[in-house]
């Protein structure tokens, strides 16, 4: 495709599916183009992380992941919207715009990194940098019909990331293909002094191994929508005439994983939300004749969203004297427990394989009728994998009245590669769809 | 009487804690990045150096070391913390249980742990319409802060436990020569049952009139037949007392949680392998026990100098203790500036050897030291008393020097200066320098 066109639907990503906060004036003759999700730091851009508290904030610095893609000959072509910080399972709580899903415009694209999503699939090509903290990368991918690659936790920087949850944030990929991702992962993985905690990862290796023996938990094939079932069945005999072994497993701790996660995120956001108060950056009141108090209530009052409020006042509860050891230090023992049991599970198997999402996407009404309990719940397949910052790897395996249906395989600590290969072999056996886009 | 501190004292760091930035004095917001600014995106990354030094003093405290420690998040909204909250140690300081000698008393430590500093508020304008600028260089500078149980009995007995931590960890790690003047304290004081929290008093002298207003307040309280309530107050610099700043009932929840940016560090190692310098009153200590000489001279010469005190311990090779001590804190230390190269000193061994085996008389033994240091005699008498004359009719004269060198040491060098210029270099700028500070801090 020429640059004209590739042009043409970034700017048609953007207006008629909401995918992108800001695009640039026009494409460079670089080697390839990518987008990052609007809580990663670039010059040149605003980042808000989906939120009106950082309006006008323009960081003097580039992301990790962002200048490492530059340097292989990447152009930044735009930042995508996303839930405010990556708060929310269908993008719908942004300040800045709700991408549009480019299979039906009346439903969700998924979130958090819901623009992200939208571009990868939109724009053949296309490279999205999203990031995931409980499964904002997977969503996006299942119902926006490509692939997302989250790595494991600490394998690509996290300098530049606008904060979420710190433990669990992870920077990572989406595109129309597993082949796309591929040399791009290599690009952004390994360690940075700046962000500690990456400097503990084993090197990237020369090739994945293509998993052999897959293993289903019977858990996750619960309060599934039965048009995404039969679509993983159906899947899983594809995958066993591609000769890899598939069976059924119980791992029971999957359903901890949600309660955990939910304290853990909010108590780590809500510390690193409590910078955001109308001084240094972003969003300020006018009136500066006021209580520092008062002032920083006035800011955060009217520039939060109702859904980073709700997370905010439930991490704050759960850090407080006589609920911190009930809640906050309960839940990091039921992380252990889960890598525990993930464990278990790699004695004997390569790599663990459910649907990403419960249901197809969402349309808005639908989500609008949802309570805030039935929203975190959507993500009880992709929050696992995340607290135990395992990689995993959301890929199309089914399309269910022309809407995409994804499947999620975890592997174990710094394994991407494995499930790389698996992606790719996939995408030979399993043509993946795109709606045909008109400008 | 029980007077419990915590005390915290900046590192000498080039960098600061979690970030490069310079630690020194700069023009407002000059030393500042993105990290200790606390702009989103950025993050921190803990500065070795200042983890050595807060281990080497958790170390010389005796405390207990674990052999994985991690920082956690203190979080309450403040305009000079730029994150809003506070990179600090809580449920995992560097250290717990060590002690202090003082007086020949065990002065418990409960914790030894690693902070970061928040930046500082500076109010201009009239009192009603004043403006507050925040200046975030100080914001990311590292401290340590050092926690008694409260085993000091009196005002005093605090001022002096700081006073000789002070000289001790400034020989260990080199902390700030003006330490005893900005050394921040919160100290806890009860006179009967209930304690107080004085928070905030910046340096000894302030401490030590927090302490002694609040005791008096707390004893009135008592005789009156009233209580003590359980609150935290300030101490008010220009008025010199303590007022109430809020009661406490119950601890402030600051929300602890681990710092997840930073992970967890294997300290075991590291510790263990420290080369713990032997400090001043260690060694005094020692002195008295190995060679018998007196607690007040063994003090008196390992804060007049280390080299000095090296010296003396070779002389003690040689000669009897006491012989030692009148030669070392005599005509040597008298002309110190001149004697305490080195190369000087298998002579003054010599010399010192010869009078002990009753070969020279000790004048002769005077007169060779005085030789060697290069100063005849006749002018040492003469000299020594027109060197201390010229200081003293100068800081006589000059009264507002004595005020600058409370503030800021540097005052010293408007008396240096001008005794070298009077003096026409009769004497050595060590000796001068010395006699100076020796004077100013008599005065002081």
């Amino acid at each position: 495709m020429s640059a004209p066109d590739e042009y043409g639907l970034i700017r048609h990503a953007q207006q008629k599916h909401l995918a992108f906060t800001e695009v640039v004036d026009g494409l460079e003759a670089s080697k390839f183009r990518f987008s990052a999700k609007d809580n990663l730091c670039a010059i040149g851009f605003q980042a808000r992380a989906g939120s009106a508290v950082l309006d006008g904030y323009r960081p003097p610095f580039d992301a990790t992941a962002i200048s490492r893609l530059k340097g292989t000959g990447g152009q930044l072509v735009g930042k995508t919207t996303m839930d405010e910080f990556g708060f929310g399972t269908f993008s719908t709580n942004s300040a800045h715009g709700v991408p549009l899903n480019p299979f039906d415009i009346e439903r969700s694209c998924g979130g958090s990194s819901g623009g992200a999503g939208a571009a990868a699939c939109l724009i053949p090509g296309h490279i999205s940098l999203g990031v995931s903290t409980g499964g904002s990368i997977s969503g996006p991918a299942s119902f926006c019909g490509v692939v997302g690659l989250t790595p494991t936790y600490g394998r690509v920087s996290r300098y530049g990331l606008i904060d979420y949850g710190n433990s669990l944030d992870k920077v990572g990929l989406l595109a129309r293909s597993a082949s796309l991702i591929v040399p791009h992962f290599r690009t952004m993985a390994g360690p940075d002094h700046k962000d500690p905690t990456s400097c503990a990862q084993p090197a990237l290796g020369g090739k994945g191994k293509l998993p052999s023996s897959l293993a289903v938990p019977t858990e996750a094939l619960e309060n599934l929508d039965p048009a995404v079932l039969s679509g993983f069945r159906g899947a899983l005999e594809g995958l066993r005439l591609m000769g890899i072994t598939v069976k059924e497993v119980s791992m029971p701790s999957l359903r901890f994983a949600l309660p955990a996660y939910y304290i853990l995120a909010t108590s780590e956001a809500s510390t690193n939300l409590a910078r955001y108060c109308g001084m240094r950056f972003g969003r300020r009141e006018e009136d500066l004749n006021q209580h520092f108090n008062d002032f920083f209530t006035g800011v955060r009052s009217e520039s939060f969203g109702d859904e980073a409020k709700r997370r905010i006042l439930l991490g704050t509860f759960c850090r407080m004297v006589g609920f911190r050891s009930r809640y906050y230090l309960k839940s990091l023992a039921v992380r252990q427990m889960l890598i525990d049991e993930y464990r278990r599970v790699f004695q004997e198997h390569d790599a663990v394989l459910t649907p990403t999402m419960p249901f197809v996407p969402p349309r808005f009404d639908e989500i609008s009728r949802m309570k805030p309990l039935e929203m975190y719940g959507a993500d009880f397949l992709t929050v696992p994998p995340n607290l135990t910052g395992m990689p995993h790897i959301s890929m199309p395996c089914h399309y269910a009245d022309g809407l995409p249906v994804g499947m999620q395989m975890v592997a174990d600590h710094w394994k991407e590669l494995d499930l790389l290969e698996a992606a790719v072999a996939w995408e030979k056996e399993f043509p993946y769809h795109f709606p045909e886009v008109v400008l | 009487m029980k007077i419990g501190l915590e005390m915290h004292f900046q590192l000498p760091t080039r960098s600061k804690l979690f970030c490069s930035c310079p630690t020194t004095a700069a023009e407002p917001n000059q030393n500042v990045c993105p990290v200790c600014l606390g702009y989103p995106g950025s993050r921190p990354f803990l500065n070795r150096k200042a983890l050595e030094v807060g281990l080497s003093i958790a170390r010389f405290l005796d405390c207990q070391i674990e052999e994985r420690v991690w920082f956690s998040r203190k979080t309450y909204f403040y305009p000079d913390l730029p994150k809003n909250f506070q990179i600090t140690q809580y449920e995992s300081p560097l250290g717990t249980s060590g002690h202090f000698e003082l007086g020949g008393r065990r002065i418990g430590i409960w914790r030894v742990h690693l902070e970061e500093d928040p930046g500082r508020i500076r109010r201009v304008g009239r009192s009603g319409e004043e403006i507050a600028f925040v200046d975030y260089n100080r914001s990311g500078i590292p401290l340590v802060e050092i926690v008694t149980a409260p085993d000091l009995t009196s005002p005093e007995e605090a001022r002096a436990f700081i006073d000789h931590l002070v000289i001790e960890l400034r020989s260990l790690c080199g902390l700030e020569a003006q330490d005893e003047q900005t050394v921040r304290v919160d100290a806890n004081i009860s006179v009967g049952e209930e304690r107080v929290e004085v928070k905030n008093v910046q340096g000894l002298r302030n401490l030590e009139r927090a302490l002694k207003f609040e005791a008096n307040r707390q004893t009135k309280l008592l005789a009156a037949g009233k209580k003590v309530v359980r609150e935290t107050r300030r101490f008010d610099e220009e008025r010199k007392v303590t007022t109430s700043a809020r009661e406490k009932e119950t601890e402030e929840d600051y929300g602890y949680i681990g710092e997840p940016d930073l992970g967890e560090f294997l300290i075991g190692e590291m510790a263990r392998s420290l080369d713990l310098k032997e400090t001043p009153l260690v060694r005094a200590k020692r002195l008295v026990v190995s060679h018998g000489i007196g607690e007040a001279t063994a003090r008196q010469m390992v804060l007049t100098s280390t080299a000095l005190t090296d010296l003396f311990e070779e002389l003690c090779i040689i000669v009897p203790p006491e012989r030692a001590v009148t030669w070392t804190m005599g005509t040597i230390s008298a002309n110190w500036g001149a004697l305490q190269d080195p190369a000087k000193w298998p002579e003054i061994k010599l010399i010192v050897k010869d009078d002990q085996e009753d070969r020279i008389t000790d004048n002769e033994a005077k007169r060779r030291l005085l030789k060697l240091a290069g100063v005849h005699q006749e002018e040492a008498a003469e000299g020594d008393a027109d060197l201390a004359r010229l200081i003293s009719e100068f800081v006589d004269a000059h009264p507002e020097v004595l005020a600058d060198y409370r503030k800021n040491p540097k005052a010293a060098n408007k008396v240096i200066g001008h005794v070298m210029k009077e003096s026409k270099g009769r004497y050595s700028s060590k000796e001068v320098v010395e006699e100076v500070r020796k004077e100013l801090e008599k005065r002081v």
